[in-house]
């Protein structure tokens, strides 16, 4: 394509300098003096989330974005420098709620690591059925989100009318819709009987039955297809260079999984697969994620088949092996974790979350915590895949990215 | 001379009225009645009856009451919901396009500093000219407005006019994302009008005339038949017409938050947002006229000459009805996606649709 300049003098306003603006003066100077011009999207805008992107555009070729997150940084990790170690297991689900187990077991397992505690079998699937849960619930509300970004409105209504089956499942686990907290140091508050678990098993061949009715209106959609495939590239090389995680990197072509690479919980003795793809478009991502699901429910299945009676909590936690209700303060309420830093890597639904709990062995509050959540690794692949590609692509990348900044600015 | 100049009137709207033995009596006796009889008379004065009620004006009304809440409510029965509900349950929520109306009345339209006052102002009340200039040509039977051998030239020509008071709509708003809207709006027009006049070129050529009684006289067979091409592009040149999803451009929510009429509120925006839905129904009449035999039908004696009115809406109503369906159906398509299509597959269909009609008219 030819390109034509246009060499219009402009000269930029005076409330340059006195006005708050979010980017440094003398770019938005530079921008003005060229043919680029700048566009804040956000936060108010109805396709970005709470965050604004300061896009640079050229007609309409975006040549750089510049993020500016954190309208919803909570201070995650200062508020946990003042609370009990089991006051902060609700705190850590907040980042992302709907991927609340996800959350929960990161920070649960970095102190279990510390205490050196045994979690009985039984927990451990139970904890992989709550993980796997949460992260198919993630995955189609990124996908509700992705459809209503390029104006599909059933393919936003369908996935959330989906993903109502797992809520109705985690609330008959854990008595609660998400944030759950019902992952402890040691185990899960209480044993999950034989009906719930038969409703669990039931509702897995439910959701895929729906699946199926969803890929024919929104995956295979000619439109959708259309607007995602090669928008939005991150090759192998970029993805690993930006440092890009979870479901994103996979699509990029890099088999990268954390329950492979370092297992944790019952994922080292379960069959499964990592979705992974070549293309790193915007399509792939999305296609990675909807692989994802049925790995997930094939995960969910087989914990439920091989499930056998036992304990759910550790008896070095309490006597009772099946719940902890009326001693949960007794147990866990004073315990000092030994000095020393615990770290821990989880992969989430977004990606790869990583938790540091620093102790020095005489509180029994955290000297500091540390949580680096995949939103926040994935941002700068994000906006580098934004380079190159047409205004109206930014929210079909952005969507297919699925970010969720109260996740990333914690 | 007052007198006669009533009694002039009076003759004028008795010579052509409208028809329908089922009321006859009624209107017979209302006749005899010194001044209610000119009212009368003028209602059922064919040129005003079709303006003023049928296939005009109060139609449109009670089809954009139809239509607003008709698309609601089968998006949500498509997305397993319910859709509008709460205002008057015993008919599941009917009315809920008068009150947004209402609401929309009495809110407070605000007009920003920097839009430019006069054209902001006038121009959602300026668009309603064009829609309102075609129906005058719209006939249904034997009422009609103005009868006109190059009828349906003169209604492709005026539907023409309505984007650029939306272009118009954007430029006055003077607003980033309205700007950007209109000239989203700009480049779709030029995509979609070349194929849509072609496509309607072939039909005239087709028919032979541009008038709309000598193309139903044809249409022995559905037009929809003799040219299926120029049918197809009809129909998807109505979808980019009228902003319907695939479409979606000017007006992407997401994307520029509705576009032109991103500064609208209260009674402008409500008058603004009908523009697409209006554009819609005058679309689907000439479909409907071009395609699908336009008031042809079974006759019935009682309703006389209101039944070919009724044929013709409810054909139309028909055609909307399964077009307000694609709205839950696809997503958006990107500006230059859009523009590849308007300019290559579409036109090269038009054409092929319009050497079909050539050799229509030859073999005829």
């Amino acid at each position: 394509m030819d390109e034509y300049i246009l060499d219009v003098p402009v000269e930029p306003p005076k409330e340059l300098r006195s006005l708050f603006i979010p980017v440094p003066p003398d770019y938005v100077e530079e921008a003005y003096r060229s043919d680029e011009f700048l566009i804040l999207v956000g936060p108010q805008h109805p396709g970005s989330g709470h965050m604004r992107l300061i896009v640079k555009v050229k007609g309409d070729i975006i040549q750089e974005v510049i993020p500016d997150p954190g309208y919803v940084h909570r201070s995650m990790e200062k508020l946990a420098e003042n609370r009990l170690y089991i006051q902060n297991i609700p705190l850590f689900e907040r980042p992302a709620i709907m991927d609340a187990a996800n959350f929960n077991l990161g920070y649960v397992r970095a102190i279990e690591e510390a205490l050196d505690i045994e979690v009985p079998e039984r927990a451990k699937y139970i904890r992989t059925i709550l993980a796997e849960l949460c992260r198919i619930g993630t995955h189609l509300y990124d996908a509700a989100i992705l459809a209503v970004f390029i104006g599909h409105t059933t393919g936003f209504m369908w996935p959330f009318g989906i993903r109502e089956l797992i809520c109705e499942a985690l609330v008959r686990i854990t008595g609660a819709r998400f944030t759950s907290s019902f992952i402890i140091p040691g185990g899960v508050r209480r044993d999950v009987d034989e009906s719930t678990l038969r409703f669990v098993y039931d509702s897995t061949f439910a959701i895929e039955r729906r699946l199926e009715s969803f890929e024919k209106i929104f995956i295979k959609n000619p439109t959708v297809v259309a607007r995602l495939q090669g928008v939005g590239v991150l090759t192998k090389d970029e993805a690993i260079k930006h440092g890009v995680v979870g479901p994103f990197l996979r699509a990029s072509g890099v088999e990268y999984d954390v329950r492979k690479v370092e297992p944790y919980e019952m994922y080292d003795e379960l069959t499964w697969d990592i979705p992974v793809s070549d293309d790193g478009d915007g399509y792939s991502r999305f296609l990675v994620r909807v692989n994802e699901i049925s790995q997930s429910l094939s995960i969910i299945r087989q914990c439920i088949m091989r499930m056998e009676e036992g304990r759910v909590i550790s008896d070095q936690i309490c006597e009772n092996g099946k719940e902890i209700r009326g001693n949960f303060f007794d147990a866990l309420g004073n315990i000092v974790l030994p000095a020393g830093e615990y770290t821990t890597l989880t992969e989430a639904a977004r990606g790869l979350l990583l938790y540091t709990v620093i102790s020095d062995g005489e509180s029994n509050v955290p000297y500091r915590v540390r949580i680096v959540t995949p939103g926040w690794l994935y941002l700068k692949g994000f906006m580098e895949s934004l380079r190159g590609e047409r205004l109206a692509d930014l929210q079909a990348i952005y969507g297919s990215f699925g970010y969720f900044p109260p996740e990333a600015d914690r | 001379m007052f007198a006669e100049y009533i009694a002039y009137l009076f003759d004028l709207f008795t010579k052509n009225m409208v028809s329908i033995p089922l009321i006859q009596p009624i209107v017979d006796y209302l006749l005899q009645i010194p001044l209610i009889n000119l009212i009368v008379a003028l209602i059922l004065w064919r040129p005003f009856f079709a303006v003023v009620i049928a296939p005009g004006l109060g139609v449109l009304i009670l089809y954009l009451l139809y239509i607003v809440w008709f698309e609601r409510k089968l998006t949500a029965r498509v997305q397993w919901r319910v859709g509008p509900l709460e205002v008057a349950r015993p008919i599941r929520g009917a009315i809920q396009a008068l009150a947004d109306g209402l609401r929309y009345f009495f809110q407070e339209a605000i007009v920003h500093n920097e839009a430019h006052r006069p054209y902001f102002i006038q121009l959602p009340i300026l668009a309603f000219i064009p829609v309102l200039l075609p129906i005058l040509f719209i006939p249904a039977g034997n009422v009609v407005g103005i009868k006109s051998p190059f009828a349906i030239q003169l209604i492709v020509s005026f539907i023409a006019l309505i984007p650029v008071t939306v272009v118009a709509i954007g430029w006055a708003s003077n607003s980033r994302f309205a700007y950007i809207g209109s000239v989203r709006e700009a480049f779709m027009y030029f995509a979609y009008e070349v194929p849509f006049i072609i496509a309607v070129m072939s039909m005239i050529f087709l028919y032979g005339s541009g008038d709309p009684f000598i193309a139903v006289e044809k249409q022995t067979i559905p037009g929809a038949f003799l040219n299926p091409v120029a049918f197809i592009v009809f129909i998807i040149a109505m979808l980019m017409a009228t902003s319907r999803l695939p479409f979606d451009i000017p007006e992407a929510d997401q994307e520029i938050a509705f576009g032109p009429f991103v500064e609208y509120s209260g009674i402008l925006f409500g008058l603004a947002m009908t523009l697409a839905y209006e554009k819609l129904y005058l679309m689907a009449l000439l479909f409907t006229l071009l395609f699908l035999g336009g008031w042809s039908g079974p006759e019935f004696y009682l309703l006389g000459d209101l039944m070919p009115v009724i044929w013709l809406l409810l054909k139309t109503i028909v055609v909307i009805s399964i077009i307000a369906l694609v709205r839950s159906i696809y997503a958006r398509y990107r500006l230059d996606q859009a523009l590849r299509i308007g300019w290559t597959s579409i036109l090269a269909l038009s054409l092929v649709a319009l050497v079909i009609g050539v050799i229509g008219a030859w073999l005829a």
